[in-house]
């Protein structure tokens, strides 16, 4: 994993950077809240989140926090630490409530109206654009690397709770690299209804924490127990880890598990019988070694 | 305890007179005691060495019973008896008794007998050679006589049966020997010198010197016969060893064939043109013919012991050592191209002949003559004041990149069971209009009303923290410092290797024992009894590693363990053998699911 | 650098030495109990934050749970640390098993602290009154001259160019451990003078402030008064003006002495008086921890070892006589070498090597700080190994004795003196030995009861 940037001259303590990435997706909140089974609004989840980021300002005075949101149709930064108070006394907490809101107001009605017309039928719920923010967030931590003064140690954490959206993989999983090769954790929190493959490559590539609360109105508890852990500290911290995450590849026919099959040397599909084309990326695979083996398997089960 | 007690004379041969005595027949030997106190002659065998019996025709002249040791070789005791009955009821008890111990040694001594042809036996022997965990499993088990040597190959017939049998997937190139060995044996007496030229050397002849080759496809049996061939060959070779150059120029011009020996190879000059005019201008500009090696006379090795420096003008001047090396390896180089059976000269010079007809025909000169000066025009391109070309290359073009997305999930979402709340993704029930407004008066919501005080109820907040505890000490030992390694990694080796052993040992024992039942015949309840020791011994060996491994660890290791014990105590605790047919077959099927594949 | 650490640790130590009434008068404002968490190691911030809403107390083996074999000794300086500040109050229930749970004051400030941000006591006064306040980089000025000129008079009081307004007798006391006055000598720096000069402006500052806050029992005030004071100090916007009137007397008392250390400045109205908040003020709780503070650096060194400062400080100047030979002196540069003499010196006076690299590397010029080294290796190399020449040797003074009358004699001299602690050398052919000169007179003793 080498990288060819220069080593970042990072704080030696616990200073942060965390990126927030937030999921506005109306449609996954609206129905979260319409299940009975959960207890748990968008609304409550401000009131834990925006007072997390409050702690995390709180912990160290030069900690810095951006949010992200990810909406339905685009994702914009929300607010940003460094730049949003102009004076040097610390940013008063009510001041990064309202702005935070209001920022968040803005954004969703800008979403709105950027989705209007889209017809696009609500069969399960949508989902948000992760692969979009994730991809902010990278930008925004390369730029404060390349600023050239000393920076805090960047990490990125994703409250998310839509469903993947499968037309994103290729995108988030192009983004799940590029943050191995800087360095950056993601950790995930998930708070929707069901687990996130997405999120679980993610930090598990990347060296970060998953979690799916069982809990949602402890939240903000999740958050500061777990969360709000510097990377240094990390090093010597065990953090709660999922059991029996499994990620081995299934095929792109059946989709069961498989140990051994056969890899399209273009696009990387994988199946578990030769095919003539693949059918991903419509290659024609040639057949002289697999007949081969073909026969000499067919004599080896007689 | 069955005894038979006569009166009959022991003698070793049917000629004797014999020494009269008492025989006492017992169930596992027979006694003889002479009469005479005097005869220092008891016999005392056991009835295990006695192969057969003989006996003399009921009405011959002596009631004979001859107990042999050895069918083969002879050698018994023969006793005679006073009358055919007394004969005949010591023969038939000695026949019960063999009968008795033959038919429980006749089953191991006929599975025994398995011809195994010595290929299959060097078969064993490589796979045994190659895999070391088969090797240790071999030794275990039917070295300590836990199994049968069959017993365990019949289970791995897969492995046997596979690849070709010992069948080289390489060929083997020619030998470098001929260069030097093709020395005449030089007969110190006589002016004579005996070359030995094999079927293999004659074809790595025809190879090397294609001259040669040509010479014989035209001269033999035409013109002289292969013998004669041979010996101008030979006296060619010896002449080139002589270094004489004068004599040898003197000879070729008596002789024309072998003046077709003494000069230079013409077709390989011919090829090294070739060769040399398909080199890529762009790797050696300077490539021509001067860099015919092969041919020119100052090349090569300039000292290789010869005194003599060699004069140039002379066609019939040495080979160098080196120019041989060269042509050999590059002959090596192009591989074996005859799968012919090495015999007759005469079909493997045609089918070489052949064979190099079939490869001159695909380099045509003018493909290749085309296609280097395509290359060079694109090499000396200056690279950047070109526009960039592209290759004739087909774009990638996916066609749908959520077939990747579907792959992973399955096999993600299915592991992570947790409690089960809504694996199936929500439906929503709302409308576009709903969902933004219900959003927008959320946010708003949190504006008007500020947050709750506190944030989280203590009681929550404890809840969550107990929870997270609870999840960090389950998953403590599981997992080493990164999510990547696993507890095995984390023990010491070499209890690592032991616990990976006895698994593997454990496997293969409760194989065989599942499969001898249901037990119908009494080696399948012996076998049964001795895996039963085996997994006995094991099941001790793992208790005692459960021991061994301190605090943190043992749960870890006991958790591991478990499967294995299980499956021990349960066939130990199989009593009855034929009934519980189902019982067997449940299994069965509980083993494949119980016993985890370890990699 | 690890001193600003060590100072504010001792300035954190000095707050945590309160009697747990006092402090628990310190937790009342809620910026105190931010500073106080700020200053915590990260690992005991991350506890605090976690039982932040819990009312029960929490066993300290569940704490302890998270922490992995090589992470424990870590894990025990947080918990002192929180027991020491009395942020963690300890519970020993019945079953002998200690549980921790956060100060309710403590915990109920930081609660309604992240809810509602906390407020200061008083609130700025509007512009129109306030006329002409500085700007920001007049007030930067201000500050550092401020600083500076407290700085000069504290070393050399001949240097200053006006006297401050501190009582002789505080002069004293800052100067205490740091200047050594021989009779009729002037006053020399010590080793720990030397050293607090090389200090970063922040530790210098917390070590000022440290020496203030001790003394004020002695001037009648109430540390923890002054230490609340200051900590909140460090809360206020810069640049803004707060009225005098709404001050504690105590807390009117401290802002003259304060403004002559340049962390805050006085201005008078028509009618009423304000002060203003300088950087140094607003960058006390930033010192707390470990980062430093992106000061403009002015020297370069190259790699001939000459030494190019673009100041027209006089501390600076000063400062870098210290262990170099300053050669000639420009309006806005000073130009100097770094030469054997000129170390060993410094190293007489008790600076280390490290000391003046990092002082070298801390205040690089911006041009030269982007580059990795900031001071070129063979230079700081070579401070290294000219230290390291002065441990070549080691010499201790010593007393040679010989021609001891016989073996007996030199056998117990020498048990003596081994049992003294002072046997350096012996030889028993020649029958020599060596001994610390500290016990010569003990010997000399001995040899006289030999007798």
């Amino acid at each position: 994993m080498a990288s060819s940037a220069p080593p970042p001259k990072l704080y030696t303590d616990d200073v942060s950077l965390i990126v927030i990435i937030l999921d506005t997706n109306p449609f996954f909140w609206g129905t979260l809240s319409n299940t009975t089974a959960s207890n748990f609004s968008f609304s409550k989840f401000l009131n834990h989140m925006i007072p997390f980021v409050n702690s995390l300002l709180l912990l160290n005075q030069l900690n810095h926090v951006v949010l992200i949101a990810a909406g339905v149709t685009s994702c914009g930064y929300i607010y940003d630490s460094a730049t949003a108070v102009a004076s040097d006394g610390g940013q008063k907490v009510p001041a990064v409530c309202s702005e935070i809101l209001s920022r968040l107001e803005e954004f969703v009605a800008k979403d709105q109206k950027l989705g209007n017309g889209d017809l696009r039928t609500v069969g399960g719920v949508m989902s948000s654009l992760f692969s979009g923010a994730l991809s902010l967030a990278l930008c925004y931590i390369q730029r404060v690397f390349r600023s050239g003064m000393q920076h805090p140690q960047p990490r990125i954490l994703c409250l998310q709770g839509s469903p993947d959206g499968p037309e994103q993989y290729v995108a988030v999983m192009n983004a799940i690299f590029s943050a191995q090769r800087s360095m950056v954790p993601i950790d995930s929190c998930v708070v929707g209804m069901q687990h996130s493959a997405f999120l679980q490559q993610a930090s598990y590539i990347t060296g970060g924490v998953y979690l799916k609360p069982q809990q949602l109105d402890g939240l903000f508890e999740y958050f500061t127990a777990v969360f709000a852990t510097d990377l240094q500290s990390r090093s010597f911290l065990q953090l709660p880890r999922p059991v029996g995450v499994d990620f081995r590849a299934s095929c792109f026919c059946h989709k069961k598990t498989i140990d051994m099959g056969y890899v399209c040397s273009v696009c990387l599909s994988i199946f578990c019988k030769p095919h003539k084309k693949c059918s991903t990326c419509g290659s024609e695979i040639s057949h002289s070694q697999t007949e081969q083996l073909d026969r000499k398997r067919k004599l080896s089960e007689v | 305890m069955e005894t038979i007690t006569m009166v009959a004379k022991y003698k070793t041969s049917v000629k004797e007179p014999g020494i009269p005595g008492v025989l006492k027949m017992m169930e596992d030997r027979f006694v003889f005691a002479p009469n005479d106190p005097r005869l220092s002659m008891n016999l005392n065998v056991d009835f295990r060495q006695i192969k057969g019996h003989k006996f003399s025709k009921d009405g011959s002249k002596q009631a004979l019973l001859n107990l042999t040791q050895d069918p083969e070789k002879g050698g018994g005791y023969i006793f005679e008896f006073n009358n055919f009955p007394d004969r005949n009821a010591c023969r038939d008890f000695v026949g019960k008794v063999l009968g008795r111990f033959q038919s429980a040694e006749k089953p191991p001594a006929s599975r025994q007998a398995e011809q195994l042809s010595t290929k299959e036996l060097e078969r064993r022997m490589k796979l045994l050679t190659e895999d070391s965990e088969l090797q240790n499993l071999h030794k275990q088990l039917v070295a300590s006589g836990i199994l049968m040597d069959s017993e365990f190959w019949a289970a791995r017939k897969s492995l046997l049966d596979n690849d070709n049998y010992g069948a080289p997937k390489q060929r083997a190139g020619f030998k470098s020997a001929m260069l030097a060995d093709v020395k005449p044996l030089a007969d110190g007496r006589t002016n004579k010198v005996t070359f030995s030229l094999t079927a293999e050397t004659i074809h790595q002849i025809f190879a090397e010197k294609p001259a040669v080759h040509r010479a014989f496809l035209t001269y033999v049996p035409t013109k002289m016969s292969e013998k004669d061939f041979w010996t101008k060959y030979c006296r060619a070779e010896y002449l080139h060893k002589t270094k004489n150059s004068v004599a040898a120029a003197a000879e070729a011009a008596e002789d024309e064939e072998l003046a077709i020996f003494l000069k230079h190879d013409d077709i390989l000059a011919d090829e090294i043109r070739r060769k040399i005019q398909r080199v890529d201008p762009t790797l050696d500009m300077e490539a021509d013919l001067g860099d015919d090696y092969m041919h020119r006379p100052d090349h090569g090795i300039l000292r290789d012991g010869s005194k003599e420096t060699v004069e140039g003008d002379n066609e019939f001047s040495r080979r160098t050592l080196s120019q041989d090396l060269n042509r050999h390896g590059s002959v090596v180089l192009e591989g074996r191209t005859l799968d012919v059976e090495l015999g007759d000269t005469r079909t493997v010079a045609e089918a070489l002949a052949r064979s190099k007809q079939g490869l001159s025909t695909e380099n045509s000169d003018e493909n290749v003559h085309m296609e280097k000066s395509e290359r060079v025009c694109r090499m000396t391109e200056i690279e950047d004041l070109q526009a960039p070309r592209s290759f004739p290359v087909a774009p990638l073009c996916i066609k749908d990149p959520r077939e990747y997305f579907d792959s992973q999930q399955a096999n993600a979402l299915k592991t992570l069971g947790d409690n089960g709340t809504g694996m199936k993704p929500m439906d929503c029930n709302l409308s576009a209009e709903e969902a933004w407004i219900y959003l927008i008066g959320q946010i708003s919501q949190v504006k008007v009303r500020g947050f709750n005080h506190p944030i989280v109820q203590s009681e929550a907040a404890l809840k969550v923290l107990n929870g997270l505890n609870q999840n960090l000490s389950s998953t403590k030992y599981q997992f080493g410092k990164n999510s990547q390694e696993s507890v095995l990694d984390r023990l010491p080796r070499k209890i690592k290797d032991d616990l990976l052993n006895h698994w593997s040992t454990i496997q293969e024992l409760l194989r065989h024992f599942w499969s001898s039942y249901p037990i119908t015949a009494e080696h399948l309840s012996k076998k049964v009894g001795r895996l039963k020791d085996a997994m006995t011994e094991i099941y001790v060996k793992l208790q005692e590693i459960k021991e061994s491994v301190q605090g943190d660890f043992r749960h870890q290791v006991s958790l591991l363990v478990q499967p294995m014990v299980q499956e021990v105590i349960r066939s130990n605790l199989k009593k009855s053998f034929t009934k519980h047919m189902s019982v067997w077959r449940c299994s069965r099927c509980d083993l494949k699911s119980v016993c985890p594949t370890w990699v | 650098m690890p001193q600003v650490r060590i100072v504010a640790k001792n300035f954190m130590d000095m707050v945590a030495a309160l009697p747990a009434m006092k402090l628990d008068q310190l937790y009342d404002s809620s910026f105190i109990c931010e500073a106080v968490l700020r200053s915590l190691p990260p690992l005991a911030k991350k506890y605090a934050l976690q039982l932040l809403f819990i009312d029960t107390p929490v066993t300290a083996k569940s704490i302890e749970e998270w922490v992995l074999s090589d992470g424990i000794s870590k894990h025990k300086v947080a918990i002192d640390r929180l027991l020491q500040l009395k942020v963690f109050i300890e519970v020993i229930d019945r079953k002998k098993e200690a549980s921790y749970k956060l100060n309710s004051k403590f915990q109920s400030n930081m609660q309604r602290y992240l809810v509602h941000g906390g407020s200061l006591p008083r609130e700025p006064m509007p512009s129109s009154v306030t006329v002409r306040l500085p700007t920001s980089e007049d007030l930067e000025a201000y500050a550092l001259e401020q600083w500076e000129c407290f700085l000069l008079q504290l070393i050399s009081s001949a240097q200053a160019e006006r006297p401050t307004s501190f009582s002789p007798s505080m002069m004293r006391v800052f100067q205490r451990g740091l200047l050594s006055a021989r009779e009729n000598e002037a006053p020399r720096l010590t080793e720990n003078g030397f050293q607090f000069l090389l200090m970063e402006t922040n530790a210098q500052l917390w070590y000022i402030i440290r020496e203030y806050i001790s003394t004020a029992e002695d001037r009648g005030v109430d540390p923890t008064d002054l230490i609340s004071f200051l900590l909140e100090l460090s809360f206020h916007t810069m640049g803004e003006a707060y009225n005098l009137n709404t001050l504690t007397d105590v807390q009117r008392s401290a802002i003259k002495d304060l403004a002559d250390l340049g962390l805050v400045k006085l201005q008078q109205g028509r009618k009423e008086s304000w002060f203003i908040p300088t950087k140094l003020a607003t960058n006390l709780s930033v010192s707390l921890s470990d980062s430093s503070s992106r000061k403009q650096g002015f020297v370069v060194v190259e790699t001939n070892f000459r030494m190019y400062a673009y100041s027209s400080s006089k501390l600076h100047c000063e400062i870098l006589r210290l262990f170099s030979r300053v050669e000639y002196q420009l309006p806005n540069l000073i130009v100097g070498a770094i030469t054997k003499e000129s170390l060993y010196n410094a190293f007489e006076n008790g600076i280390t090597a490290e000391q003046i690299v990092s002082f070298l590397q801390q205040n690089a010029h911006p041009r030269v700080a982007e580059k990795t080294p900031s001071v070129p290796e063979n230079v700081t190399d070579q401070i290294r190994l000219w230290e390291t020449d002065r441990n070549r040797v080691e010499m201790i003074p010593s007393h040679l004795y010989e021609d001891f009358p016989s073996k007996d004699v030199f056998e117990a001299a020498c048990d003596f003196a081994r049992d003294a602690g002072g046997l350096l050398w012996e030889d028993s052919k020649k029958m020599r030995l060596i001994v610390r000169g500290d016990i010569h007179q003990h010997m000399r003793d001995f040899f006289r009861r030999q007798k």
